[in-house]
């Protein structure tokens, strides 16, 4: 047997090492996504049959404006929850990146509330936030001021469910933060000392630079999902008032097991994936390219220690 | 090396260490297992219903009857199928319940190709898995364990009939009604000769509204406005019903845009913006601000009859003694209508062997008996029989409400798509009364998006 025949059936027997997870890959996502993209060209019903209307569903849904609606509640959502979403994780793992008890007591609260289920996220809530009878209602009372619709006032609500969102899903970037910070050696920091160099100095030259890449992928992965919310206004609110808390998901799910149009709810999936896709990429290349430039243009921070 | 190790003597029959003794164990325990499973197959025929009206078993300890809110919607179902598997120790019910109204899991179920043995279904939703050969027409089947449909009541009959075959068993008709609190009427002064007062017009609805508001402090009216659509499109549809407007022109035009429409619109807007109907409820918080006697008329459906009179026989508490219910006034008609819709228990089509098939029929005909157990809910009954006995009509408040089954009226049978109706009309309703859009533009949009989804209906040819 030749060399060369040897190394390309390593090569072909390498492939079998990563075959289940291709199978159950192109199985699960890339079938349904393919799938997906063809059902949207028909008018199909839930349960069976459908006739070919081409780019119908897509022009329909750029004249319907209840999906409109959807969009721009969706981008309105990912604007007030990415933000912060990025920013307080890494406020919070730089305050509690120590090894005492309260550190870990802390650390332990913060991340509590990503283990619950989104169910008893909204049930909590819709307690607190209930213009009748709910605790922040029975608080305002008690200093003689009128309850607040967190959620029946369209201009309140999805500010409501943005800071719902924010409460729950603190506790993952917070954990991604605290690992990226805990791989920043040490010895970067006591030349820093030695150099006498600020706290804001070090946050800023050594600490910030050192876990950019991680800032990166917490925000693309928050954008990525926060525009498929979906649970919190469906059970707190059911989109409503007016409409004003109707995300895009909510508004395929409605299409697709409500009225059982699903031609038409897959053409909405495609335009969501659409825009995912472009949001994730734009901010890839934004951010890298600015990481990239800065680091170009900073002077290394680590001397001859 | 720690020291000498003394030499052991080898055991002439040496015991087995703990490991081994665990590992017979795991060993003898599989042979058993696999012996079972040997045996004849079991006789037990297993049965998934599928229901709604929520979860209480601990209000009814298995094998016992309900020892909390015995007339409440749950108790009473969790109770029936308990004694149904009493009785029938050949059939196992596997009891999988869906929150309300259960058809996005039913749906999903459906299209998976797993649907339950036995469900429930709204009257209303029935046409559309029917016109998709979705659940089996039943007349051979209720023939065949002598459920009798002649003794069905006009609108359960009606409800479960399509295009002239029975595809469920009807469990009760039901519409909204107004729940009083006679305490707080009393001291608005809006009782006479132990009646409420309640209004034969708009005018009047909005005076006794501000005199009541005047005289308690609290609203007059109590229902869901938030997290909700059906409500707000079943008062609009029984007031339509009221100025004998014609809703659908045909089974895919809705006609909302009309000065009937807006009449009663602008009604509800008004009452909500002159605060005469608690602002921010959702519907457990509208079913709690009623039981503890914030608010005068709770407008929720037959089902709360049951809860609402555990209530009023309750010392103590606010509707203590104080509690009626009656139809929706008529506000400008003369003729007592009512949109009604109602519960029946289908069966989806699916491979069953004869036993499961049969077994189905034996609960249908089970529920069918327990007619009179199951409208002590509230809910108005399906049977003949019950409707007429001393025994139903003896129940409170039963004789204000009996009327509405024949009397009732529900969309045309022909209309598609009932629920995902309900929730346009009810999501646009919400808009315009609570002042987020103008009446015209609602109603115009509520219009459009219904005979949008009517027409994308795919044709019954396509499917």
């Amino acid at each position: 047997m030749t060399a060369s025949s040897l190394k390309s059936r390593g090569s072909w027997t390498n492939a079998l090492f990563v075959a289940p997870y291709l199978f159950v890959y192109l199985c699960l996502l890339i079938y349904p996504l393919i799938a997906g993209m063809g059902l949207s060209l028909f008018k199909a019903d839930l349960f069976g049959g459908g006739t070919f209307v081409g780019f119908e569903n897509f022009a329909r849904l750029f004249r319907d404006e209840v999906f409109l609606q959807s969009v721009a509640n969706t981008f309105y959502f990912v604007a007030l929850t990415v933000p912060p979403l990025t920013v307080l994780p890494l406020f919070l793992a730089l305050l509690l990146n120590r090894t005492t008890r309260v550190a870990a007591f802390f650390r332990g609260v913060f991340f509590s509330s990503s283990v619950l289920s989104v169910t008893i996220v909204t049930l909590v809530w819709r307690m607190i936030l209930m213009s009748e009878g709910g605790l922040a209602s029975n608080i305002t009372a008690l200093f003689g001021a009128e309850a607040i619709a967190f959620l029946s006032d369209p201009k309140i609500v999805m500010i409501s469910m943005a800071i719902i969102t924010v409460w729950w899903c603190l506790g993952l970037p917070m954990m991604l933060y605290l690992s990226a910070l805990q791989q920043v050696p040490k010895d970067i920091y006591e030349a820093a000392e030695l150099d006498n160099a600020s706290w804001w100095r070090t946050l800023w030259s050594i600490t910030l630079p050192s876990v950019s890449r991680t800032i990166i992928l917490v925000a693309i992965f928050e954008c990525v999902l926060q525009f498929q919310l979906f649970g919190q206004p469906q059970l707190i609110t059911q989109g409503g008032p007016n409409g004003a808390s109707r995300p895009i998901v909510l508004f395929i799910f409605e299409i697709g097991f409500r009225r059982w149009d699903v031609g038409y709810a897959a053409a909405a999936s495609q335009i969501l994936f659409a825009i995912i896709l472009i949001a994730t990429l734009v901010q890839y290349f934004v951010t890298t390219r600015r990481s990239r430039s800065e680091a170009l243009a900073q002077p290394k921070v680590r001397g001859n220690a | 090396m720690i020291g000498p190790f003394k030499k052991r003597t080898p055991h002439p029959h040496p015991l087995p260490s703990s490991g081994e003794r665990e590992f017979r164990a795991v060993l003898m325990a599989l042979i058993g297992l696999t012996l079972m499973s040997c045996q004849p197959k079991s006789d037990v025929t297993e049965v998934t219903v599928q229901r709604i009206f929520g979860e209480c078993r601990a209000n009814v300890p298995q094998g016992q009857a309900p020892i909390k809110n015995p007339d409440g919607e749950c108790e009473v179902v969790t109770h029936l199928l308990d004694e149904f598997q009493k009785a029938n120790p050949d059939i196992k019910l596997k009891v999988n319940i869906a929150p309300w109204p259960g058809y996005d899991q039913l749906s999903a179920q459906f299209a998976s190709g797993d649907p339950p043995d036995i469900a429930t279904m709204h009257m209303s939703a029935m046409p559309d898995f029917a016109s998709r050969g979705l659940i089996e027409p039943l007349d051979g089947g209720f023939k065949e364990v002598s459920l009798d449909v002649d003794n069905f009541t006009p609108a359960a009959r009606n409800g479960v009939t399509i295009d002239g075959q029975v595809y469920g068993m009807p469990f009760d008709n039901w519409t909204q009604l107004w729940h009083v609190n006679m305490n707080l009427f009393a001291k608005a002064g809006l009782v006479r000769d132990g009646q409420p007062i309640l209004p034969r017009n708009p005018d009047e609805l909005l005076a006794q509204a501000r005199q009541f508001k005047a005289k308690t402090g609290l609203p007059y009216l109590l229902q869901p406005t938030d997290n909700e659509r059906a409500a707000f499109t079943r008062n609009l549809f029984t007031y339509l019903l009221d100025q004998k407007a014609v809703v659908f022109s045909d089974p895919k035009t809705i006609r909302l845009n009309t000065p009937e429409a807006r009449r009663i619109v602008n009604l509800f807007k008004q009452i909500y913006a002159e605060g005469l109907m608690a602002p921010g409820q959702d519907y457990p918080a509208a079913m709690a601000a009623f039981l503890n006697g914030e608010g005068g008329i709770c407008l929720v459906g037959t089902w709360m009859i049951g809860t609402f009179e555990a209530e009023a026989n309750t010392a103590g508490r606010p509707l203590y003694q104080g509690y009626t219910v009656k139809p929706y006034p008529m506000l400008y008609g003369t003729e007592q209508a009512a949109f009604v819709d109602g519960h029946a228990w289908v069966m989806p089509k699916r491979d069953r062997t004869p036993a499961e098939r049969a077994a189905v029929l034996k609960l249908m005909k089970f529920l069918q008996v327990h007619d009179y157990d199951w409208a002590r809910t509230g809910h108005l009954p399906t049977q003949k029989d019950v409707a007429q006995s001393a025994q139903y009509l003896s129940l409170p408040h039963r004789n204000d409400i009996v009327a509405l089954a024949s009397t009732g009226k529900t969309l045309p049978a022909g209309v598609e798509r009932q629920f995902a109706i309900q929730d346009i009309v009810g999501d646009e309703m919400a808009s315009a009364i609570r002042g987020h859009k103008s009446v015209d533009a609602a109603l115009s949009d509520a219009e459009h998006r219904v005979n949008d989804l009517l027409f994308h209906v795919l044709s019954r040819q396509d499917r």
